[in-house]
């Protein structure tokens, strides 16, 4: 796998590396006042979703037409970031792609806080949140809406799991060696590390838990977009009325999941100076990753908009029409160009794949990705089948709100504070595994 | 010279003046938009279902052509679509502003097909009194009568129908009316269902007879409802007789709700569906509290040094 020139060897011990790992979590100035500024956003925002509580979702752009706004775009978004998590850890993991070791675990912690803060756009987008439960006490088992809840809590849950059960040696090491932890830290240390001692026994019987759990989650995070997507391709609507919605959706997922961990990975190598385990070797494989799901991505891309564009059917022209050329081709556009084939042109070239400008071209990749939700769903909603005459104006465009743009912020804060609590509580690298990996003696006490 | 200077000025005035009327209205349209000429001919069926198609689209606003009985509407009111100084437009041109609307007027682009617009537009042209070929469809040549009666008669044998449309003259003779157009309507889930056939015009008597179709479903003995009416009441006034019959095949009447279906409620899902739901959802779930279970084995194995 390593094509690239080897790092200058530093000499890790043990030692080392669990000083390394360990030492920003409990001496981060700024990772507190980072909190208070998240905590603050979620505040003020909160108020705004306090008057759509209070006053209904007339407040919102939303209206007969558009019924599906900023919120189920951004929920998709969310939906395809949290993939990641069953891209890296999983899929690479199963292949036993050793270069991942470092960045698992800021992977499954995206996955987590992304799929948990997705099932709570939802609510967030419901005018009675308090009736939430009838989805599944009433829910029909013909309806999609119904498969995405299951799936989704499903997802959260194994992904947790994947996040927990292979952080345990660490869990074990944090008991010990956070001395100046909370009580409380240190009572769920010690709950959530099992009494693990790295007897070979346990290892062997905790890495098949692992092996079980990688393997569930592929069909899981296969569902959770593909059922996604179905929310929208069980419609008869032009645009989403198409048969490849379900892979088209879990390949924008791996862009927008990759995207996202780049970035991550960037802000905690310079920010928990870990640039000795988040190396430029994650960066640059991270950079072909991304290249290739991109490719693939541009591939059903091509296949969504040309061949619908070729024949350009009753219903189907107004609809592309509007995207290529009409009010939403700016936006279109872009996301397609600065999304991703830009990003393609610049990333095959290695030395866009340094740490700071595949950052950046990252921010592109998740910025035009969320826009590119933005247009599957929107335009769609505009153009209902059956054409109502005289609506009021606000039908026909749609215009997100202040409120529905303070919620949405919200929601972003909200992802970012629990990555930022996930990544202050537990250590953002494995310990034991990068130990392990580089042929360093691991020892835990008991 | 002058003279003739004078007559372009008029004519230029005049030009000016038609084309600011034209304008207060505000439609604009193209040049290649008025070219447009009707695809259908003018025959007395075409007409008639263009009757049909602007009683229920039109007549609401518009009424009836040529007698101005049109909504009052503010600011512009609806044309009076039979009078001669709107017929003088290009069939292109009304089909243009049938199409598009403005205003009050709705666009009708998506809303009627264009075959039964040209329908609406071959009905309003049998108004026109420059067009040379015309159609006499409402040309009757009946008495005065008062008193006007609509009589049925229904054939279950052969599955017909007739109706007879008779008034009293001032003599107090009663009379068939003749030439006047009937409907044969039959009740649907949602309006009416047009059996009329091809030719529902009365005769010299007052009769006009149609033939019931073969198979149309009716409720579980066979029975529909039937509306049968003067088709325009502008001439003697709203005549109807609504009959239940019984020509219609026996039908027994399924409810799309009743049976298993992608559609149906909860308790009516598909088996394969549930099955696949629940199926997946414990194979996935089992799998999980597995999982959770080997958990709970983990410190017991820190004990058993091996
Ligand atoms: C809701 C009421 C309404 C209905 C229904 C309606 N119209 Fe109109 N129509 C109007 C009004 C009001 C105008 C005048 C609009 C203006 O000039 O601004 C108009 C104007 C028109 C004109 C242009 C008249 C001119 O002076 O050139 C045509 C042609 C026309 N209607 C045809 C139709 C036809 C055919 C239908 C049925 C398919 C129809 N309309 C149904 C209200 C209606």
């Amino acid at each position: 796998m390593n094509d690239l020139p080897k790092q200058k060897e530093t000499t890790l011990s043990f030692e080392k590396i669990k000083k390394d790992i360990l030492h920003p979590m409990q001496n981060h100035k700024g990772l507190e006042l980072w909190i208070v500024f998240l905590i603050t956003v979620i505040s003020v925002c909160g108020w705004a979703y306090y008057i759509q509580l209070k006053d209904g979702l007339g407040v919102t752009g939303m209206r007969d037409y558009v019924s599906w706004g900023l919120y189920i775009a951004n929920f998709v978004f969310f939906v395809a970031v949290s993939l990641v998590g069953m891209l890296i850890s999983s899929i690479l993991g199963l292949l036993r792609i050793d270069w991942i070791t470092p960045i698992s675990r800021i992977a499954e912690i995206i996955a987590v806080a992304f799929v948990a803060v997705a099932g709570l756009v939802i609510v967030l987008d419901m005018g009675r949140p308090d009736r939430v439960l009838n989805v599944m006490i009433h829910g029909r088992f013909q309806s999609p809406i119904l498969w995405d809840v299951t799936v989704i809590t499903t997802y959260l849950t194994v992904s947790a799991l994947l996040l927990i059960l292979p952080m345990i040696p660490d869990l074990a090491i944090c008991k010990k060696e956070l001395t100046k932890a909370s009580p409380i830290m240190k009572k769920l240390y010690n709950i959530l590390s099992l009494g693990y001692i790295n007897t070979p026994a346990q290892h062997k019987h905790l890495h098949r838990m692992i092996r079980t759990l990688m393997v569930l989650i592929v069909p899981i995070g296969l569902a959770i977009h593909t059922v996604t997507s179905w929310l929208f391709a069980a419609t008869l609507r032009n645009g989403w009325d198409t048969t490849i919605f379900g892979p088209y959706f879990v390949a924008g997922a791996f862009v927008a999941g990759s995207a996202a961990l780049i970035i991550a990975m960037y802000f905690f190598r310079v920010n928990y100076k870990l640039q000795d385990y988040i190396t430029e070797l994650q960066f640059d494989k991270m950079g072909k990753l991304l290249v290739a799901v991109c490719l693939v991505y541009l591939y059903f891309n091509l296949n969504e908009f040309l061949v619908p564009g070729y024949k350009m059917k009753t219903g189907d022209d107004i609809h592309l029409k509007e995207l290529f050329y009409g009010n939403w081709a700016i936006m279109f556009w872009a996301s397609q160009l600065l999304g991703n084939i830009i990003p393609i042109i610049l990333l095959v070239n290695n030395k866009f794949r340094k740490p700071l400008p595949i950052m950046i071209i990252s921010l592109f990749v998740l910025a035009g990705a969320w826009f590119k939700r933005y247009v599957i769903v929107i335009p769609t909603m505009l153009h209902p089948h059956l054409p109502i005459q005289n609506v009021p104006e606000n039908f026909v465009h749609y215009y997100p709100s202040a409120i529905e743009i303070s919620v949405t912020v919200l929601s972003f804060a909200l992802v970012l504070l629990i990555i930022t609590v996930l990544s202050k509580i537990f250590p953002v690298v494995p310990i034991v595994e990068t130990a392990e990996s580089k042929g360093i003696e691991v020892k835990i006490d008991a | 010279m002058k003279n003739t200077m004078k007559n372009i000025a008029a004519l230029f005035l005049i030009f000016v003046f038609s084309g600011s009327m034209a304008n207060a209205q505000g439609w604009t349209v193209p040049a290649s938009a008025k070219k447009k000429q009707n695809p259908y001919e003018a025959t007395s069926k075409n007409i008639s279902s263009g009757k049909k198609i602007y009683n229920i689209q039109c007549k609401s606003c518009h009424g009836d052509p040529t007698m101005a009985n049109m909504l009052p509407l503010a600011p512009v009111a609806p044309t009076d679509l039979g009078a001669q100084n709107f017929l003088v437009q290009s069939d292109g041109e009304i089909f243009y502003k049938v199409n598009k609307g403005q205003g009050a007027m709705p666009a009708f682009e998506k809303t009627i097909s264009d075959e039964d617009k040209w329908m609406v537009i071959a009905f309003l042209r049998s108004f026109d009194k420059n067009k040379k070929v015309k159609q006499q469809v409402a040309e009757v040549k009946n008495p005065e009568v008062t008193d006007v009666k609509l009589e049925l008669n229904v054939n279950e044998e052969d599955k017909t129908m007739l109706a007879k449309l008779s008034g009293l003259t001032d003599k107090g003779k009663r009379v068939g009316l003749q030439g006047i157009e009937m409907s044969f309507l039959v009740k649907r889930s949602f309006g009416y269902l047009d059996v009329s056939g091809e030719d529902p015009y009365t005769n010299e008597t007052g009769d006009v007879q149609i033939q019931f179709p073969v198979d149309l479903p009716g409720d579980r003995e066979g029975q529909v409802n039937m509306l049968v009416k003067v088709t325009d009441d502008a001439f003697y006034g709203k005549l109807e007789e609504a009959r239940v019959v019984t020509l219609g095949v026996p039908t027994d009447p399924v409810n799309p709700l009743d049976e298993r279906a992608m559609w149906g409620t909860r308790a009516n899902a598909p088996i394969w569906i549930i099955v696949t739901f629940v199926g997946g959802v414990l194979a996935i779930w089992s799998v999980i509290f597995m999982v959770l279970f080997q958990m709970i084995k983990l410190p017991k194995l820190a004990k058993s040094k091996d």
